[in-house]
């Protein structure tokens, strides 16, 4: 009829109309059916009827009032809040009648919602927009590197004068600022307590543009000569070391020795250069004292002009650099290069690519359960067919239909993205739990990400959605007769969505599979860096950093006067075995100098790792010796320029010959605040490798020399005991406050965790990661595989049982079932594998030493796993299958 | 095939009036009567059907709603012949062509099937 074919449009915003001041039109109505009726009982009265039958009549020729009634609200409106809550109460029914369904897919949803979110709140907070500073993308630094070393060995500490050279002659930034580190001692009443600080430049807190949360920011006046001095405090040192105090502000501190009053403390997220304390400073042209005696080394920090690219900005420092280079030779190298690094730079570092690669894969976490919620839907759908057949003939329209359908998925939709949201907020505390330290912007503060959050729901609940209805729209498209003829007993039949489902299962295990080889390969990987020597005994070992008043300390002998009754004490603390000082702490280790040796000449400039330290050294941390001696007490005390070098040392510059006897001249010792003149020493021993340029990286050559020489250097404390270390902690706080009461003994800790802390934290947060959601990956797709298994099996117990009663054993049908499973199970593991072999690159980065991205171990053994487990997922089923009893299969005919 | 064929005439001759040809008589009757209300199209239509169709008066109010929608027909409150308040429906304008496109479409189609059972009975 040409009715059909009204204009859609306006029947639509007449429905929509209709929502709304329903009631007046249903009295209307009822007004003119009461008058219509009235009209007809006064007919057949006229008539000669009895007012009693023809009341009857006149209903039975008017019809079904209440039916008029419903028709008009189906015309007049979209759909009633009813039917509405009778399409809800359906689909609660009918998703109970099969919970285990409705568990997995809820399940499934909330784990790929969670994960990928909690994940990527954690990338947007820490890589994307971790600094709360206004422009912080166009904040660089500059880092100067010898063109024949890696830019890794550059250096981005610059004396005042490059400082003010860089910031005066530059075109490209329109502001530059610099701190530079200072260990600050606050002297209370029982000893010093240490603090980190930096000292900054004018301009500093207008260039983050941040104000104080309390107080108020430094201004040009206070750093005006003779100013009061004033310093501004971190908001997390005034939370976890002045508990909150609100009358600190104003009060006057003596740091280093300096009576200072705090002007403010900033506002959570600000910690410009980690620092617990803001110092202002001016610097001079001069070349000033810094921190631990070492010549004052400034990080600079320029916001970029908005047009300028870092291109543009390197090209203009070098100018200013050969400028520089020309002045003072000695601080530049023959051939040199400029880079301009991100802020971020600083921090992130090699953390970056274990985030992105955990995001790669969650983001395939998320891809199996959206294929597994489809899987499910599409199955489930599929055996409904008849059902929805049976409505449909029954007269329900297929808008109806489809009503019905999308209120149910939407049901499942909506839960999964509920446990999503709670998955998202409980992993993401985990995760940052979980999280090495100082491997993040301090300033980065990670919180779920709203954005992001609502994409995945999105994805995920039209995922479900999507995959819900489109096997309905099919079956409301296709013949009524068909499904009901079909009953899925036959041997062809059902088969039409079959395709689709197997494909959507291979997808599963072949990203399964990817995800588990990358998971394997950073847990060899981690496994391997375990396995890296460090070359000394962490064990046992108490480690303090010392921090000595700079004004009492200058000279090598102040130094050791300190030190020689210091650690006599400590050795006489019961359960120390041994005890050392040393400038610098394992793995990481000491200073970097220019070398020159007697009797040998070359081209390149020679460098090695220099550190100083006490006799006691290598024994406390059990460093074996290759040939020769360590220094004597004596030798010690009496200050004597000896040195022991590690094997890569003497194999790089000695090349076979012994070293011992040799004269090494340490460079790095002239220009410290007490430089020894003729830096030339003997080489008495040599010592094994120890690990000092972390785990990746091969070792430098290195120099030990006696710690008597200099009074500059970091001042570390290395306590030996038999028991926990740290229990020991009291006694040599003690025995260091007896011998110097203004001495601060920072960061305390156990060697192990230290080591611990700084070489392993990274690696394991992401093969742990990477291990969770291998599983997680591993279970959905067991559940992937199981589910179209049994739905198949389910279809096919009539040609099961025919095969039965034509005497097909039970291990024949078992064996017909897991072929079919495990012939999707190969495909997906195919696809897989060559996938991970083209996405091995991308981790590549990651891997240690020794690990190829192709790892054979590794490929061999996910995919073992997997096929075993996709076995286990057939074998269910396959059972099921077997126990097929042929009589009844075939009495359902 | 000729035992359906015949079951589906007898069940024609008492099947309640199909939805669009209601539609389309009503407005019909609008177009040739003027205004009216729901009772005067129901008796009209049943004294020109009597016997052939079964009419049951309460779906003229579903079509009058389908035709309000589409703006066929308009509606108005006004006073019947015996003094009652009553709802007066009239066609409009857009009721008018599409009455004429519906009426051609009738008569096209139930010549087409007249020719056809004419022929059948021929053979």
């Amino acid at each position: 009829m040409g009715y059909e074919r009204i204009p859609r449009v306006r029947a639509f915003a007449a429905r929509v109309a209709g929502l709304f001041g329903s009631r007046k039109r249903d009295s209307d109505l009822d007004e003119e059916v009461q008058a219509h009726l009235q009209l007809l009982v006064d007919r057949f009265v006229a008539q000669g009827i009895s007012r009693e039958d023809a009341a009857a009549a006149a209903r039975r020729q008017f019809g079904n009032t209440m039916r008029l009634q419903e028709d008009r609200r189906e015309v007049r409106t979209l759909v009633s809040v009813e039917d509405l809550g009778r399409d809800l109460r359906y689909a609660l029914r009918s998703l109970g009648r099969s919970r285990a369904f409705a568990a997995v897919a809820i399940a499934t949803l909330g784990l790929g919602i969670g994960a990928s979110t909690a994940i990527f709140s954690v990338i947007d907070n820490v890589l994307l927009e971790p600094f709360p500073y206004k422009g912080a993308a166009r904040m660089v630094f500059l880092r100067i590197h010898d063109s024949a070393r890696g830019e890794e060995a550059g250096r981005q500490g610059y004396t005042s004068n490059e400082i003010l050279e860089f910031a005066e002659q530059n075109h490209v930034f329109d502001g530059v600022i610099a701190a530079s580190d200072d260990l600050v001692l606050y002297k209370q009443r029982e000893g010093a307590e240490p603090f980190d600080g930096a000292h900054v430049t004018p301009g500093t807190f207008e260039f983050f543009g941040m104000p104080a949360l309390h107080g108020r920011v430094m201004q040009p006046a206070d750093y005006l000569p003779g100013a009061p001095p004033v310093f501004v405090m971190r908001y997390k040192t005034w939370i976890e070391r002045f508990n909150r105090d609100p009358g600190l502000l104003n009060k006057t501190f003596e740091l280093n020795g300096v009576a200072r009053t705090l002007i403010g403390i900033m506002p959570p997220r600000f910690s410009w250069y980690g620092a617990d304390v803001w110092i202002p400073e001016t610097p001079g042209r001069e070349v000033a004292t810094g921190y631990a005696g070492m010549p004052a080394r400034w990080f600079l920090l320029g916001r970029l002009k908005p047009s300028v690219s870092k291109a543009q900005a390197a090209a203009d420092a070098t100018v200013i650099a050969n400028h520089l280079a020309k002045i003072s030779p000695q601080d530049y190298p023959a051939h040199f290069q400029m880079s301009v690094k991100a802020l971020g730079d600083t921090v992130v570092g090699r953390f970056e690519s274990t985030l992105y690669t955990i995001l790669a894969a969650v983001g395939l976490l998320l891809l199996i359960g959206c294929a597994n919620v489809a899987n499910l839907m599409l199955a489930r759908a599929t055996s409904r067919e008849k059902e929805f057949a049976l409505r449909a003939v029954l007269g329900a329209g297929r808008a109806r239909l489809l009503r019905l359908l999308l209120v149910e998925s939407l049901v499942l939709a909506i839960s999964g993205a509920a446990l999503g949201v709670l998955i998202a907020w409980g992993g993401l505390k985990s995760i940052v739990a979980a999280m090495p330290q100082d491997t993040i912007p301090s300033e980065s503060v990670i919180e779920l990400n709203a954005p992001v959050l609502v994409f995945t729901l999105v994805v995920a609940v039209l995922t479900a959605v999507v995959f819900g209805l489109a096997p309905a729209l099919q079956a409301a498209r296709r013949d009524l007769n068909d499904p009901l003829r079909d009953s899925g007993k036959g041997v062809l039949g059902g088969f039409r969505t079959g395709r689709m489902r197997d494909t959507v299962v291979v997808i599963e295990v072949a990203v399964s599979l990817t995800l588990l080889v990358g998971a394997g390969l950073l847990m060899r990987s981690f496994v391997a860096l375990r396995d890296v020597h460090l070359g000394l005994q962490a064990e046992h070992v108490l480690q303090t950093q010392l921090s000595l008043p700079a004004d009492r300390y200058k000279t090598a002998a102040q130094v050791q006067e300190f030190f020689e009754p210091m650690l006599a004490r400590v050795k006489t603390i019961p359960g120390v075995v041994d005890a050392a000082e040393s400038s610098a702490l394992p793995p990481y280790n000491g200073a970097d100098s220019k070398i020159e040796i007697l009797g040998k000449s070359h081209q390149d400039e020679w460098h090695a790792v220099l550190q100083n330290i006490s006799e006691g050294y290598f024994r406390v941390l059990r460093i074996p010796f290759k040939t020769g001696r360590a220094f004597s007490e004596a030798e010690i005390n009496d200050a004597r320029k000896l040195a022991v070098v590690n094997e890569t040392f003497a194999s790089t510059y000695f090349r076979g010959e012994d070293p011992i006897g040799h004269r090494v001249k340490l460079g790095a010792l002239e220009t410290l605040a007490d430089p020894t003149r003729e830096p030339w020493f003997e080489i008495v021993g040599v010592v094994a490798d120890v690990t000092n340029n972390g785990l990746q990286d091969s070792v430098l050559p290195e120099v030990w020399v006696p710690y008597t020489v200099t009074g500059s250097g970091d001042k570390v404390l290395l306590v030996r005991s038999q028991q926990i270390p740290m229990a020991l902690m009291n006694d040599v706080r003690q025995a260091v406050w007896v011998t110097d009461a203004g001495v601060a003994l920072a960061f305390p800790g156990a060697l192990e965790d230290r080591i611990s802390q700084q070489l392993y934290a990274g690696p394991r947060f992401g093969f742990l990661l990477m291990t969770i959601f291998g599983c997680l990956g591993l279970i959905l797709v067991s559940v992937g595989v199981y589910s179209v298994l049994a739905y198949a099996t389910a279809r096919k117990t009539h040609e099961i049982g025919i095969r039965m009663a034509l005497g097909a054993e039970r291990s024949d049908v078992v064996r017909l079932v897991i072929r079919a499973g495990l012939r999707l199970v190969t495909a997906g593991v195919a696809v897989g594998l060559l996938v991970s072999l083209l996405l091995g690159r991308a981790i590549e980065a990651e891997l240690s030493r020794g690990v190829k991205p192709y790892d054979p171990e590794t490929l061999v053994g996910t995919t073992l796993l997997l096929v075993a487990t996709g076995a286990l997922a057939c074998w269910i089923p396959a059972r099921r299958a077997a126990r097929v009893d042929p009589m009844v299969a075939l009495r359902y005919e | 095939m000729e035992r359906a064929k015949e079951g589906e005439m007898t069940d024609a001759k008492r099947s309640e009036v199909l939805q669009g040809t209601l539609d389309l008589m009503i407005l019909k009757t609008l177009h040739a009567l003027g205004p009216q209300h729901g009772f005067g199209l129901a008796r009209r239509i049943e004294q020109v059907s009597r016997d052939v169709l079964q009419l049951n008066e309460g779906t003229v109010y579903t079509s009058l709603l389908r035709l309000l929608q589409q703006e066929w027909i308009a509606a108005e409150w006004g006073t019947s012949e015996n003094n009652r308040r009553a709802k007066f429906y009239s066609i409009t304008a857009r009721g008018e062509k599409q009455l004429a496109v519906e009426t051609e479409n009738w008569e096209r189609i139930s010549g087409v099937v007249g020719r056809v059972l004419r022929l059948e009975g021929e053979s």
